[in-house]
């Protein structure tokens, strides 16, 4: 068993389900040939150090697995037939270097898994400061001229943990109030 | 005959400072260079992406070996050009 790393880079103008069913059929070879993925990872689209079948950019993907060595020549086999790869490089890791590595991608996957949750967290909270916004932007609506700050007072009060959304709910909410102040004018 | 005249033993040298090189990678103890580590890579490599040789960068002969090695890798997944001017 030893570990290898294969790069590869796929063609940059493929739609994204094109792009994850390339990388499926080749995740595929890794786990039928009885290797075990450490790391599968989408690198993201990066500009070539030169133009590739006039390609100027590239989407980079990284298998980190263990696997026995028959694994990475049908991988190289396969990525050489196929036209949505541009290039491709196996390493073999050695193994510090490989216990470093899968290490790492350790604490890579879970470092993303925060991030997404960090995510999800803050498109929860900024739903909750958009609701805040339109609140507001009612209460502007029925205090009909009252001026923007009370608005923004209002917004203030509903989303007391939401500091760093406050302002952009603060910009809806005199937008809005201004919007609601212009209809009532006319 | 005339002969050249001897200078002062070190010449101008004496009042040049100069830093002392040394390998950064001895001191990073690293055992081995990663092809996908730009950001180290890219300070081995001048504009017209040569590799910086040891005279320069004063990386020791085992390092260099892994930095050509690591270079060249890179060059072929097409993260770092083969020349550039």
């Amino acid at each position: 068993m030893q570990t290898y790393e294969t790069l590869f880079i796929t063609v940059p103008d493929l739609t994204e389900d094109d792009e994850k069913s390339t990388v499926e059929v080749l995740s595929k070879i890794v786990t039928d040939g009885a290797g075990t993925f450490h790391a599968n990872e989408r690198l993201g689209r990066k500009r070539l150090g030169y133009p590739i079948r006039k390609f100027e950019e590239g989407v980079y993907t990284r298998f980190l697995y263990d696997s026995e060595k028959d694994v990475p020549q049908e991988l190289e086999r396969r990525i050489k037939l196929s036209d949505k790869i541009l290039r491709s490089l196996t390493v073999r890791l050695e193994v510090e270097w490989a216990d470093h590595a899968k290490k790492q991608a350790v604490i890579d996957a879970e470092r993303r898994v925060e991030a997404a949750e960090r995510a999800a967290a803050e498109a929860v909270e900024r739903a909750a400061a958009e609701k805040a916004a339109a609140l507001a932007a009612a209460a502007a609506g029925d205090a009909a001229a009252a001026p923007a700050d009370t608005a923004d007072a209002a917004a203030v009060a509903d989303t007391p943990d939401a500091v760093d959304t406050v302002d952009t709910a603060d910009a809806a909410a005199s937008t809005a109030s201004d919007d609601q102040a212009k209809e009532d004018g006319s | 005959m005339i002969r050249k005249k001897a200078g002062p033993k070190h010449g101008r040298r004496r009042f040049l400072f100069r830093r002392k090189k040394y390998c950064k990678f001895c001191e990073a103890k690293s055992r081995w260079i990663d092809h996908k580590d730009m950001k180290t890579l890219q300070n081995y490599i001048p504009e017209r992406s040569k590799i910086l040789p040891r005279r320069i960068s004063g990386t020791c002969a085992k390092h260099q070996r892994l930095l050509m090695q690591a270079v060249k890798r890179a060059r072929m997944i097409a993260l770092l050009p083969f020349a550039s001017d």
